[in-house]
Parts: C-alpha cells; sequence; structure tokens
C-alpha cells in the first residue's frame, strides 16, 4: 500500500501544505485588518504602488512557471540539454522579478515608506517634517565636519563662519581637525541659514504654532501659554515654509531632493503588511532561485531520473508564482 | 508518469495564454475608474481565482492526481482559515466602538469632507 505518487513528491506537497497556511495567515490578516480600517491608503501617488511594475512582475513569473512547465516536458522526453535552457531562462526571469522588487523597495525607502516611521496625521507629518530637516543639517553638518561630535558641529558652522570673516584668524595645521567636505564660506552662511530655519520650524511645530509667529511671541508663549492667543500652525502652514526653503537659490542644492512629510492614515499597518508579504514571497523566489542554481550545476550529468526533481522544484515555483497572483490584486489593484 | 499522457505542450501553452489574458484583464479593471470600487474587487478576485485553479489543475498537475489530494490539501485549507476568522469579530468588525488616533482622524476627514469645506490640512502636497 501507498500513495502512487514518489516520496519526495509527497513531501514537496505536504510542505506546500504548511506553506498554504503560512501565506493565508499573512493575506488573510491583511484583509481583515484592511477591512476594519476605514480609510485605509489608496491612492498610489501616496502608497507609492505602481499598477504597472506589479502587473509586469505578474507576467514575469508566468511566463516562467510555463518555463518551469517546459523544461520538466524536455526531461521526461530526454532532451536534457533543452531541459537546461529553460531552466536557465527561469533563473533569469526570477531575477527581473528580484530587480523590479527592489526598484519597488527603494522608491518606499525612499519616500520613507517604513513601518513604525510614517506619520499618520497632520500634526504627525508636520513632527515628521521638521525632524526630516533637521536630518538634512545633521547630514551635512557630518559631511563638512566629520571628525567632530554630532553635538559640537553647529558651534564648529559658527566657528568657521566667523574665522572666515576674520583675515588674521589662521589655524596651525597640527590643530586642525580632519578635513571634511570642502565648503565655501557661502555654502557654510546658506547651511547656518538652513538649521536656523529647521530649530525654528520645530520650535513653531513643537508649540503648535504658526510660521508667522515672531520669536520674541514665540517667547511669550512658552512663558506662560495662552491658547488662541496666537494662530495655530497647519500642515499646509508647514509645507509652504518647505516649498520657500526649496525655492531658495542657496538652500536649493541642499534640499534638492527633499519631500516634506505627508499624512497616510493607516500608513504603518499597510507598510508592515506590504512588506511582511512581498518581503516573504521575495524569500521565496530566492529559495527557488538557488534550487534552479542546484540543477543547472548538475551541468550535463542532468538525467532522467531527476524528471522528478524538476518536476518538485516545479511545484514550489508555481506555489510562488500562485501566491503573487493573489497578492498582485489584494496589494496593486483593490 | 502516465496522468502525464493527457497533457502535452500544447495544453500548458494555451493555459499560460489564459494567463497572460487574465493579467492583463485584471490591470484593465484596475484603469476603468468604475463609481462602484466593489465591482473591480469581484472581478479582480475572480480573475485570481481562475489564474489560480488554471496553474493548480494543468502546471501543479493536480487535475490529473488521485484522491491523495484531496486528503493532503482539504486540512490545510481548514486551519489556513482559522487565524482570519478568528481576528474577524475584533480586528476585522469592531464590536465595540473604535477609538483610535486613526479612527479620529478618519471621523475628521469625513467631516471635512461632509461641510463641503476643503481641509486646512492637505493629505498629498506633492
Amino acid at each position: 500500500m501507498g500513495l502512487p505518487i514518489p516520496n519526495s513528491k509527497l513531501g514537496m506537497w505536504l510542505f506546500l501544505g504548511t506553506e498554504i497556511m503560512f501565506f493565508s495567515a499573512f493575506i488573510g490578516s491583511y484583509i481583515i485588518s484592511r477591512n476594519g480600517s476605514p480609510g485605509w491608503p489608496t491612492d498610489p501617488h501616496v502608497t507609492h504602488i505602481n499598477v504597472w511594475l506589479g502587473g509586469l512582475n505578474t507576467f514575469v513569473l508566468i511566463v516562467s512557471s510555463y518555463f518551469v512547465v517546459v523544461a520538466h516536458e524536455k526531461m521526461l522526453v530526454s532532451n536534457f540539454k533543452e531541459a537546461r535552457k529553460f531552466i536557465a531562462f527561469t533563473l533569469l526571469l526570477g531575477l527581473v522579478f528580484l530587480g523590479i522588487k527592489s526598484v519597488e523597495y527603494a522608491g518606499k525607502f525612499e519616500h520613507e515608506i517604513i513601518p513604525g516611521k510614517i506619520p499618520e496625521t497632520p500634526t504627525e507629518a508636520m513632527f515628521a517634517t521638521a525632524s526630516r530637516l533637521q536630518r538634512v543639517v545633521d547630514r551635512e553638518l557630518a559631511a563638512i565636519f566629520p571628525g567632530s561630535p554630532a553635538a559640537d558641529r553647529r558651534t564648529e558652522l559658527g566657528n568657521r563662519i566667523a574665522s572666515a570673516g576674520n583675515e588674521t584668524a589662521t589655524t596651525d595645521p597640527k590643530d586642525a581637525p580632519p578635513a571634511g567636505k570642502a565648503a565655501t564660506v557661502a555654502q557654510l552662511k546658506a547651511l547656518s541659514r538652513l538649521n536656523e530655519a529647521a530649530s525654528s520650524l520645530e520650535n513653531h511645530v513643537r508649540f503648535g504654532l504658526a510660521m508667522s509667529v515672531t520669536p520674541e511671541q514665540l517667547i511669550e508663549y512658552r512663558s506662560s501659554p495662552t491658547p488662541g492667543q496666537f494662530p495655530a500652525i497647519t500642515l499646509a502652514d508647514v509645507n509652504s515654509f518647505v516649498e520657500s526653503l526649496k525655492k531658495d537659490v542657496d538652500l536649493s542644492p541642499i534640499l534638492g531632493n527633499f519631500h516634506p512629510a505627508v499624512p497616510i492614515l493607516y500608513g504603518n499597518l499597510f507598510a508592515s503588511n506590504y512588506f511582511l508579504m512581498t518581503g516573504f514571497h521575495a524569500l521565496h523566489v530566492i529559495i527557488g532561485l538557488i534550487m534552479f542554481l542546484v540543477i543547472l550545476a548538475m551541468g550535463s550529468k542532468l538525467a532522467f531520473r531527476h524528471a522528478v526533481v524538476v518536476e518538485n522544484v516545479g511545484l514550489y515555483w508555481h506555489f510562488v508564482d500562485l501566491v503573487w497572483i493573489f497578492l498582485f490584486p489584494l496589494i496593486y489593484i483593490i | 508518469m502516465a496522468d502525464m499522457a493527457h497533457l502535452h505542450g500544447n495544453t500548458y501553452f494555451r493555459v499560460f495564454l489564459a494567463l497572460c489574458g487574465l493579467t492583463v484583464l485584471s490591470v484593465v479593471a484596475d484603469l476603468l475608474s468604475l463609481a462602484d470600487r466593489r465591482i473591480i474587487v469581484a472581478i479582480v478576485l475572480a480573475v485570481a481565482t481562475a489564474k489560480a485553479l488554471c496553474v493548480m489543475l494543468y502546471f501543479m498537475h493536480l487535475k490529473f492526481e488521485s484522491g491523495w489530494k484531496y486528503v493532503l490539501l482539504a486540512p490545510t485549507i481548514v486551519l489556513a482559515l482559522a487565524l482570519p476568522l478568528s481576528l474577524l469579530p475584533d480586528v476585522g468588525m469592531h464590536y465595540y466602538p473604535q477609538d483610535t488616533r486613526q479612527s479620529r482622524e478618519f471621523a475628521r476627514l469625513q467631516a471635512d469632507g461632509d461641510s463641503g469645506h476643503h481641509s486646512s490640512e492637505p493629505t498629498n502636497s506633492h
């Protein structure tokens, strides 16, 4: 008695049974949490989900699945050279899939679509923009003063500007800090202005006061906060402040790629689900590619008895395709 | 395997073409700006199910396997449904009034939309 299939194929199917439960846990909890979250982000300009890249990847996986089937057919008729050729094509398509996926991931990272990092309300977005601007200042300062502790760099910037204005000030080469990125006085002054703007933005956001509120009024408010005394800050206020900085000729080279934060309601839950599902799927693609590499490494030793190996790896690969067939509409379209 | 004799290259190629056509169909459904999103959801999920059946029945040969496939796969499907179903009453349906920062923000956005005012807080600046 026994099942009418080879043990290895039974093993693969049992494994795929566990895989069905593994992925349906992720997909199922995604559907449920999404349905329980009115206002879930669907605008592709906000989520940076690109239906064309997703569709292209679906096509890539379908073609690769077809090639595995062809490879298995060639194995059954003992045409091993052709079988190897189609497995190599499948391997290539798997790499194309991962390439497109990494382009998508890079886009998400650039816009900080990262679980736990996404502001979900306008207030959170204002704080996020303020801290992003501070990070730009930190990055520029680190490039110019790489040897100094981060806490001292703002003081050093002031000193460098002051000494540049003073012709007689000379520095002993022995005392000179490690040379960082060369910067002209104009660039240093621009950075100093950006630093002031970033601090001002941070203070206004922290106290919830409009950018039109002067520093003196800010101090007045801090000593005795009276609600309604000064106009409240809005996200539009913050965004137009950032726009005015980006339009500044001296600051635009620094702020070229700067995006103010956009609030995404349920963005963190969305990003967690997105990276969990597509990340585990991509891991499965990588493991499949390793299995194809193992088959290709056999070279001319590939023989008829390996047909069942190709069939089993093929079953796994079709399952990876199957998961993507559901992920594509669920993530990219609905 | 003798049961593979049911299949030959032509069948596989036709299944492949069907899969490509169905993929195009789901992208087209996305591009149609139908008033009711539920129609698009129904279309793309039906298309995905059809594609999944094509892959399982033909590429994975399940159509030609004997009874063991039911014994092996039926329990996994039951267990696969268990987690989503256990999340449903709480996370999916909220049997209690929801009060989170997201639900408050959503209510504010809805109120802004209903009163016809443009929100002073644009949700997308670029």
